[in-house]
């Protein structure tokens, strides 16, 4: 079935090869602006924002949370212990045993935990009451940076360990890749499919590398989701282009940049980073390996 | 449906400008103004409910109620409802609240319609989908006898193609069932006919689940909706009764044509194999466990209980650990930490990193090994004679004890074999 549906080929409008994505000729998807306002409000209000994050461990053979000397020492929490066997992961104390469901916060005290990853390897992270750092910043939308076609199948299938968004570790799917015309060049973009929470959900995602980083956006790259249209083909916006989240809080590990996805030219558009004012000179070969 | 999508958000961002009232934090904050307005047009009843996923419509019933001084509601998969944690009711506006899951539903009425969003409160970011209800109930279809039944379905993802089992019937209100896979069942489905194509659906607040699929020949075919994007085809044929779906124990077997061979370094280093003289006419015990996997942490006191109880009748126990980072100094570290938390006096060998295709290369004689721990039983002839996959830990109670009966049969008979 999925093989149909990469042999579907279409008609791509414009001077761009045929499996090159093509610059989007309407406006910019109608609901991107929407999108991006409910991700600014989440961002800056949500008990689960990264920049509420003050720690993510993962739970391995079991993490302490409270006292002084614990794995994660909480203000006025009395010990707590978070083990997961199989694919649950329970709070112990105490007063009882409660279970933390994949994606289901659960508040303890004036904190909020949740756990997250594949059986065996969950990730406990734990959001403080307070947000902290600067709400994000964005370039204006820009209609040339939005992108329709084909998704090239992968040279190899096969799944590979890498850091999502939020800087948990994921089995993602080589997906495959899409041809972008941008800033003069064809540029090959690899595209994996990342799982998110409950295990039968999972995004296109793309991480990559571009002209603006250390100069504008985060330096260590950015994420963009790749989404399905209605006919089959697919949309690379990256008015969407956002942060990880170890750009707001240093609770969270930074995914290493993937292999090859490095645009030269410069991408103004989508999240900006107004941090601690990193450089790097240009996106030049990844210094950092993948993890596998 | 982008159209609808964008009026929709329009139309939120004049309701709720983010900045002053944010649908994360504390959407209506003031207790005292929820009560519903005298003269406002009632919720109150059924409502025809749906979520516009990115490839079709989700259908649900929402159940709202009036009672003395305070608002009820359930979400509905046809006969199966869930309770919602609180209604708030104001003016025109309703806030539908799924505590359980830090989640949401926001809509306005218009007219006999409502109109909002669901939100799931994410690690990643704002999960949020259009909501939409009209008043009534969803059409009752009774279930053809050509749908009804058990279907094996194999999903086709990037991830692969895995077994999924669909159990169909018609049920009080019309087509009902669930979808299995090897590890559990994804709870209960509601769902019509039309013709020959069919819809299930399952949203109980958190998860959000739409099979969509049509009869071709005798073949199912369509597509599996998880979330709002999630699109995964299938196809599922009639069930031959033949098992689709296998579990841990049920796959796991061994090659018992020869004595079962392992060669790995101890903690110090030392090749140990199967051929020592400790292990030479024993009954042995192969424990492929690893330091970071809770449920062998269950099985290890059990292990060293039974090891003391019938190492001198002639029971000898090897243990093989699949650590995590395959850096022999920082894996010997974790297991000299396991041994000595359960006071283990058998050998532990380091046998590899804790991958199941990686460990299964290593024992070529094992068939299908899935699972953490297994135990393997060997004969003092060498040879396997049981292979267990999993370990039932203390809070499982009675089977735990059940378990724990019939592994010390199973030595008991297996030390009784050599003497015959």
């Amino acid at each position: 079935m999925t093989a149909a549906r990469y042999a579907a080929a279409l008609v791509i409008l414009g001077a761009a090869g045929a499996s090159d994505l093509a610059a989007q000729a309407t406006p910019i998807a109608p609901d991107a602006a929407g999108e991006r306002a409910e991700y600014v409000a989440w961002l800056t209000t949500a008990p689960t924002s990264p920049l509420a994050a003050i720690a993510q461990q993962s739970i391995g053979t079991g993490l302490r949370l409270g006292p002084p000397d614990a794995d994660v020492p909480l203000d006025g929490v009395a010990e707590q212990r978070v083990t997961q066997q199989g694919g649950a992961v329970t709070l112990t104390a105490a007063g009882g045993r409660r279970p933390i469901g994949r994606g289901v916060p659960v508040r303890l005290a004036d904190y909020t935990l949740t756990a997250e990853g594949p059986a065996g390897r969950a990730v406990l992270t734990v959001f403080g009451p307070r947000h902290r750092g600067k709400p994000p910043l964005y370039y204006e939308q820009q209609r040339s940076l939005v992108f329709v076609g084909d998704l090239l199948p992968p040279e190899a299938r096969g799944t590979v360990r890498v850091l999502g968004v939020d800087g948990v570790e994921v089995d993602a799917a080589e997906a495959g890749s899409v041809l972008v015309p941008v800033g003069g060049e064809r540029v090959r973009l690899r595209v994996r499919r990342l799982p998110t929470a409950g295990g039968e959900e999972s995004e296109l995602e793309i991480f990559f590398r571009d002209g603006t980083n250390g100069r504008g956006t985060y330096p260590a790259g950015r994420f963009v989701p790749l989404l399905p249209e209605r006919d089959g083909r697919y949309r690379l916006d990256f008015n969407r282009a956002r942060n990880p989240f170890c750009a707001y809080s240093s609770a969270y590990p930074c995914p290493a940049p993937w292999r090859g996805n490095t645009i030269t030219a410069p991408v103004e558009a989508g999240e900006r980073y107004a941090g601690s004012g990193l450089r790097l000179p240009s996106p030049g070969p990844e210094a950092t390996p993948e993890t596998r | 449906m982008r159209l609808v999508a964008w009026v929709l958000g329009v139309w939120l961002a004049t309701l709720t400008p983010p900045a002053t009232r944010s649908p994360y934090a504390d959407p209506w904050p003031s207790p005292s103004s929820l009560a519903a307005r005298a003269g406002s047009p009632s919720l109150a009843g059924p409502w025809r409910a749906a979520l516009d996923l990115a490839g079709g419509a989700l259908p649900f019933t929402l159940e709202l109620a009036k009672g003395r001084d305070r608002w009820t509601g359930a979400l509905c998969n046809g006969r199966v409802c869930q309770p919602l944690s609180a209604v708030s009711v104001r003016a025109d506006s309703v806030l539908l609240e799924i505590a359980d899951y830090d989640a949401t539903i926001q809509a306005r009425l218009t007219g006999d319609s409502l109109a909002g969003v669901y939100r799931n409160v994410g690690n990643r970011g704002p999960r949020v989908i259009p909501f939409r209800a009209t008043r009534g109930r969803w059409p009752v279809t009774h279930t053809p006898t050509w749908l009804a039944g058990r279907w094996d379905a194999t999903f086709f993802s990037d991830f692969g193609s895995s077994p999924r089992v669909f159990e169909l019937r018609d049920g009080p209100q019309g087509l009902e069932g669930t979808m299995i896979s090897n590890t559990g069942d994804y709870g209960h489905f509601a769902g019509r006919v039309e013709g020959d194509s069919l819809t299930l659906a399952h949203f109980d607040g958190a998860f959000v689940y739409l099979l969509t699929g049509a009869r071709h020949g005798d073949t199912l075919r369509g597509v599996f909706h998880a979330g709002l994007r999630t699109q995964t085809p299938w196809i599922a044929v009639r069930s031959t009764g033949a098992p689709h779906l296998k579990t841990p124990t049920e796959i796991t077997s061994a090659d018992t044509s020869a004595p079962f061979r392992f060669a790995f370094p101890d903690l110090d280093g030392r090749m140990v194999t199967e051929r020592d003289p400790r292990f030479r006419g024993k009954v042995v015990l192969v424990d492929i466990f690893g330091s970071w996997c809770p449920t062998c942490h269950d099985a290890a006191p059990e292990l060293v209980r039974l090891y003391r109880k019938y190492h001198d009748r002639g029971l000898e126990i090897v243990g093989l650990a699949y650590e995590v980072t395959g850096d022999t100094a920082i894996d010997a570290r974790q297991v000299r930490r396991y041994r000595r938390k359960f006071g283990i006096s058998f050998p532990l060998l380091l046998a590899g990193i804790n991958d199941t295709e990686a460990a299964a290369a290593t024992l070529p004689q094992l068939r299908g090994f899935t699972s953490f721990p297994t135990t393997v039983f060997l004969g003092r002839d060498g040879r396997v004679r049981r292979v267990h996959a999993g370990f039932y830990g203390p809070a499982m109670g009675a089977q735990h004890e059940r378990m724990i009966r019939e592994f010390e049969r199973e030595v008991e008979r297996l030390l009784a074999e050599g003497r015959s």
